[in-house]
């Protein structure tokens, strides 16, 4: 009983402030959701006719659309990522502590930091353009560094093994004598004149201000482009989050596992599918269901671009939510406003609840 | 990899002597090892690029006149040493300092021009302006001061020489001319001189004594926005103009300053509070038995997946009438628009009193089973034995924290809305974007701002990264 | 009873207490009537500098004698929220900008308060110093709810020096939409990085085109007709320019908008107001560039344009409102208007100031000045607002200009469906 009353006074200050927060909130944004309230005047009772006006509203479908996609997509996106950026950093090494700080950099900047830049970036005459552009002037170069290395690496390995050495196709230090080589070859093109850049277009893409989708004309399954920039941001600033999760779970699980798996003949891509990836399932279930739960919840990179993008290419449940409840220059429309955040709440529960099934039945 | 490393550099003398054919694996294992970190090494740069490749740019954009220029170089005018010099000698000339120039009594501002003039065209000395030019569109627009125009003495232009030159298979010959201007009145000091040069059509810019900012008019003309900069108005003009430009003309206060003072007070305050709290309900959650546990703590996972959208109608409303009315009782009327709302309707989160949790379960018991059999209670135990040996926890808690909260966008934008100086920080950015692209994006400010900005949390990270991994980890691994 | 008590404070000697009495009264009074406070917001960005001072140097000097202090809020981001919100939470300012584009349901929900009263009865503000289209567009049913602090209109804003290295004359303002695209074209002969008009897929820059055709947004019956022959024709000549380069997107020169396509001296000519004249000062300063009306319509012989003003409003629910219609005639003085149009900031509201000698002098910010403002009473003008559906209306039309200036539909599709959306909007 002693033990309760301390329990309960340790407790009070949270339990407060969620009760008042979370708990009051939930609720009357349940209770509003059945009804007309905007603010000013007292809220009627409505019944479900916030729900039924939510959805035949095409903005509200096309949110919900983009919601659904943009989250499935980033997730696994950000998850798959994750997963080979901590493998790869996975390795003890002199530095890893730099690289490790390196690729957390986007993370720890602010959304608003990171959409601006990315604004930036984005813009017509911007580095992403850019870089494509290079790419497709320079990508000659690359494929014959490509096709070069990999015939040096053929080489070596006949070499080697018509000598009798044990190597493997992808002999770690026959690779890199293959690149190096290789790329003193390509060199040795361009200065003698037998490779040159591409003349190409000036690439022009528009990414933001566009009604454009990927794949054109699929309909409701095509997302639109500015969407499908703001995946590339969000993968590119939350997959190192996720990618230290990882990290934390590898370096947890014992050697022996891989010796035991080595011994039995498995390969290095057996072993990561057969020890590394079920090894991580709890790991898995954690950083899928935040990035789901995050991911549904997009909301300042839409507020960010503003209007440099079209808002029905870009808008989300959360966006929706917020407009409503706040639009400009009309009377707030609390009701329908509480009744997407309802659908956006049980659209989560779902999302966790069904990615919890298939962890746990892969397992 | 650490094992090959200490095979290659275990003597061979320790172990019984080997035969050549076992020497040689050793050697191709050690060999292996290498070529394995070395391509390795090649792969985290190549992901490095990626992650830090665009903050590195938008870094080195955010120095130049026009971030989006076409194509993007890497080398813009404000780095190159010899424009370092010449604004440093620029803005001693014009009577400032090496570093901060101005234009002031007594200067006297020499400066050369050269010219590619191709063959069969009469060379002309450029008509040299001093223009009397209001900052722009930006928010410097009504900032006053003098103009130096109203100051400045332009001399004659004289040619000082000719060569012969050629240019994009074109020859022709370089022409130079120099002038000087001159401060003529009595202590007005303007802050900048600005420079206009013009020249015929076919006449093309080649160099000067300092790099121009912009060449107009297809080429005729060539633009400085000030001439007698000194070192870091040239270089970080960008950055000058959104500490200049942004201050309230209210309180005189700089706003940038105000407004990352602000981030770090509601940080450092909610670091506390989530800190206290959070150790406390962790604890209680952990460790002490009292009829709805279980609930409190599903209600807990619960409020961790619904989003914000869903709660912050409501807390909009119950910030704006106090609290039911409790803020009245220390005589605020309405807790919008000040930090103790936003403090109060974020004491502590969800999964900061999750990651306590998790740690204290993970503690032995045995510790606090011989603490209360010596009759200490739960609040004896928790400070004097378990706190103690969270730290680890704490610091996960405490270093999460300050990034969500120096990151935080939403909550802010919706209870801080005037006056200026009470934004935090990230609201402050998007006033910036606001301010800086009413009619078109003004990108130097604003990547300036955005690098500002993201300084402190990048310093804060670097500085404690180790508890960072560590506070990620722990939201996982033991979950 | 009444009277007798009245007659006894009428003696001398009463009286004379009585106007002791007052006089303490009064000076008791004082130091809260000092304290009577107005609040002013506007939004963010860079306004608030100008705000700043126009209360510092014409505000405070004129009512803080009259015991008011004023205090200015400005709201960084979504002021209309911002607005709405804090009226419905009774903690809105007392004085307060409203944009015309969404003047229409504040006025509509009388969250304003009626400035007739107020108006006749003062000596510095009468309804008659403003020019009137501006002060229509911010009445309701005979009664006004703001005075308009600034507006601006359209124009043409073109780059002297691509004309005079083609050969071709300037743009006047004879030039109907055949003469001046003909003009553009000879421009854009001048080689393949060279454009004619920057084409901003708006209907904020093309309503005026449309406008001109005597097409109305809006039929009797409240709904908008986008595939009326009249909005077509100006829809498929302003999309149409862009074949030969004529026209070209300001995303094709690497800008978002015409001002910044102007400054690339690669394009021509640009559809935009008096904002421009800011981002030429610290983009382009050296730019030769001229201003003239927009072209007529061949077949109305008339121009169209469009009216972007903001108002000063007084919240219908203030405690103050005589003194805060005394803070709104300070901002709104004429000398307060002088101010802000010789720094070039914004133009004026009040008629008298066409007078003005900035308008006579001969640089081509004043000039363009100029243009813009005749701009108000010329041909078919709207206020850029559209009852109360806000920037929902324009959305159909955005999108329809966006997709075929960006080579994604062809002109009859994009109008079909810009219509069909006004159909689900404003009623068929």
């Amino acid at each position: 009983m002693q033990e309760a009353l301390a329990a309960y006074l340790f407790l009070l200050p949270f339990v407060l402030s969620l009760l008042i927060f979370f708990g009051y909130a939930f609720v009357r944004a349940i209770y509003f959701s059945f009804t007309d309230y905007n603010m000013f005047d007292d809220p009627n009772w409505v019944g479900l006719a916030n729900y039924i006006a939510i959805f035949r509203e095409t903005r509200f479908l096309v949110a919900l659309r983009n919601s659904i996609g943009f989250s499935l997509i980033v997730t696994a996106c950000q998850t798959a990522f994750a997963l080979v950026l901590a493998v790869v950093l996975n390795n003890k090494i002199k530095g890893i502590a730099f690289f490790r700080t390196a690729y957390y950099m986007p993370s720890v900047a602010s959304s608003v930091v990171v959409t601006l830049i990315f604004l930036w970036a984005f813009q017509r005459t911007g580095l992403i353009n850019y870089v494509i552009e290079w790419f497709l002037q320079y990508w000659p170069f690359l494929a014959a560094f490509l096709a070069l290395a990999a015939v040096l690496q053929l080489l070596q390995v006949l070499w080697d093994r018509s000598r009798g050495r044990p190597v493997r196709w992808f002999e770690p230090g026959a690779v890199l004598t293959s690149l190096m080589l290789s790329a003193a070859g390509v060199t040795l093109l361009w200065a003698t004149g037998t490779l040159s850049p591409l003349e190409v277009e000036p690439v022009r893409i528009v990414w933001l201000n566009t009604r454009r989708s990927i794949p054109e004309g699929g309909g409701w399954l095509s997302l639109s482009m500015p969407l499908v920039s703001i995946m590339m941001l969000n993968t590119w600033t939350t997959a190192p989050t996720f990618m230290l999760l990882y990290l934390a779970g590898l370096q947890d699980i014992p050697r022996e596992l891989y010796e035991a798996a080595a011994v039995d003949g498995a390969n290095r891509w057996q072993q990561f599918r057969f020890v590394t990836v079920p090894q991580l399932k709890h790991i898995t279930f954690l950083v899928v269901a935040l990035g789901l739960i995050g991911s549904l919840q997009m909301f300042d990179q839409v507020a960010i671009i503003g209007s440099a993008a079209p808002l029905e290419a870009v808008i989300t449940l959360a966006y929706y939510v917020y407009s409503n409840a706040f639009p400009g220059g009309a009377l707030p429309r609390v009701g329908i406003a509480s009744a997407a955040a309802v659908i956006l709440s049980i659209l989560t529960l779902i999302a966790v609840l069904i990615q919890r099934r298939v962890v746990e039945g892969n397992g | 990899m650490a094992d090959a490393r200490t095979s290659v550099n275990v003597p061979a003398a320790t172990a019984a002597p080997e035969t050549p054919a076992e020497l040689e694996r050793r050697n191709a294992a050690a060999r292996r090892a290498w070529a394995r970190a070395g391509l390795v090494y090649v792969l985290l740069l190549v992901f490095s690029i990626f992650f830090m490749g665009p903050f590195l740019f938008a870094t080195l954009s955010s120095l130049k006149d026009d971030p989006i220029e076409w194509p993007p170089r890497i080398d813009p005018p404000q780095l190159k040493p010899a424009n370092w010099v010449a604004a440093w000698r620029l803005g001693k000339a014009g009577g400032g300092s090496g570093w901060f120039g101005s234009f002031g009594p007594g200067a006297e501002v020499p400066f050369e021009v050269t010219y590619f003039v191709p063959d069969g065209v009469e060379p002309q000395a450029p008509i040299v302006r001093v223009p009397r030019r209001l900052p722009g569109a930006g928010i410097g627009a009504v900032r006053p001061g003098a103009f130096a125009a109203d100051y400045a003495i332009v001399s004659d232009v004289v040619e000082t020489g000719r060569k012969p030159a050629e240019q994009d298979g074109v020859t022709g010959q370089l022409v130079t001319y120099s002038f000087t201007i001159r401060h003529n009145g009595e202590d007005v000091v303007a802050d900048r001189l600005p420079l206009d040069l013009e020249v015929p059509f076919r006449q093309t810019f080649h160099s000067a004594t300092l790099a121009p900012n912009r060449i107009e008019r297809l080429g005729r003309v060539q633009s400085w926005n000030n001439v007698t900069p000194g070192v870091i108005p040239y270089v970080f003009y960008n950055y000058t103009r959104v500490f200049q430009e942004n201050y309230s003309r209210t309180t005189g206060k700089n706003l940038f300053l105000t407004w990352i003072g602000n981030s770090f007070f509601l940080a450092v305050v909610k670091v506390l509070t989530h800190l206290v709290i959070a150790s406390m309900t962790g604890y209680a959650l952990a460790r002490l038995r009292f009829p709805g546990r279980n609930a409190l703590f599903m209600l807990i996972l619960f409020s961790m997946m619904i989003p914000g959208q869903v709660t912050f109608i409501s807390n909009y409303l119950v910030l704006r009438d106090g609290i039911f009315g409790l803020s009245r009782l220390w005589g605020q009327e309405t807790l919008l628009n000040s930090f103790t709302g936003v403090i109060l309707s974020g004491l502590c989160g969800g999964s900061a009193v999750f990651i306590m949790k998790q740690f204290f379960e993970s503690l032995p018991r045995e510790l606090e089973e011989s603490a209360r059999i010596d009759g200490a209670g739960p609040a004896t135990i928790y400070s004097r034995i378990v706190l103690p040996l969270a730290r680890p926890a704490l610091g996960a808690v405490a270093i999460l924290t300050f990034q969500g909260v120096w990151n935080e966008f939403f909550w802010p934008l919706i209870v801080l809305t005037t006056p200026q100086d009470k934004f935090t920080l990230t609201v402050g950015l998007l006033n910036l974007r606001q301010a800086y692209g009413a009619v078109a994006l003004d990108w130097g400010p604003l990547l300036a701002g955005a690098f500002i900005s993201a300084l402190p949390v990048i310093i804060v990270f670097l500085v404690f990264q180790r508890y960072f991994v560590e506070g990620i980890s722990f939201t996982g691994i033991k979950g | 009873m009444q009277s007798g008590r009245l007659g006894r404070f009428l003696r001398p000697s009463t009286l004379k207490t009585g106007f002791v009495a007052l006089l303490i009264a009064v000076l008791i009074a004082l130091p809260a009537a000092a304290q009577t406070t107005v609040r002013v917001s506007g939004w963010g960005g860079t306004d608030i500098a100008i705000v700043e001072e126009l209360i510092e140097r014409f505000v405070r000097p004129a009512v803080e004698p009259q015991g008011i202090r004023v205090v200015y809020e400005p709201i960084a981001d979504a002021y209309e929220t911002y607005i709405v919100n804090a009226l419905s939470a009774g903690t809105a300012p007392d004085v307060f900008y409203v944009d015309i584009f969404w003047a229409e349901g504040l006025m509509r929900a009388g969250q304003l308060e009626p400035l007739n009263d107020y108006l006749a009865k003062s000596s510095v503000l009468r309804a008659e110093h403003i020019i009137p289209e501006l002060l229509d567009a911010f009445s309701l049913n005979g009664q006004i709810y703001g005075i308009p602090k600034d507006f601006n209109t359209l124009a043409l804003f073109f780059n002297k020096d691509l004309f005079d290295l083609a050969g071709v004359p300037y743009p006047d303002a004879d030039d109907d939409w055949n003469t001046l695209a003909d003009k553009l074209r000879r421009v854009a002969a001048l080689g393949p990085d060279f454009y004619g008009l920057a084409l901003q897929p708006e209907y904020a820059r093309f309503g005026a085109f449309a406008l001109a055709t005597g097409w109305e947004p809006f039929d009797e019956n409240g709904h908008t007709n986008v595939l009326d022959p009249r909005f077509v024709e100006a829809f498929k000549w302003y999309t149409g320019l862009l074949a030969d380069r004529v026209g070209v997107h300001p995303q094709d020169v690497g800008q978002g908008w015409g001002g910044g396509a102007l400054s690339t001296d690669q394009v021509a000519a640009a559809v935009e107001g008096a904002w421009i004249l800011g981002f030429l000062r610290d983009s382009a300063p050296n730019l030769a560039y001229g201003a003239v009306p927009l072209p007529k319509h061949p077949g109305t012989g008339q121009r169209g344009n469009l009216i972007f003003t903001v108002s000063w409003s007084i919240n219908a629910r203030s405690q103050v409102k005589e003194e805060a219609f005394k803070v709104l005639e300070a901002l709104t003085s004429p000398e307060a208007q002088q101010w802000v149009l010789e720094r070039g900031l914004a133009l004026p509201s009040r008629a008298a100031l066409v007078d003005n000698p900035y308008f006579a002098q001969p640089d081509p910010e004043a000039q363009a000045n100029l243009v813009v403002f005749q701009g108000a009473s010329d041909g078919y003008v709207h206020p850029f607002k559209f009852l109360n559906y806000g920037g929902d209306w324009m959305a159909p039309i955005n999108d329809a200009l966006g997709a075929v200036l960006l080579g994604e539909l062809d002109a009859d599709t994009a109008l079909r469906e810009a219509q069909q959306r006004f159909d689900a909007l404003t009623g068929r």
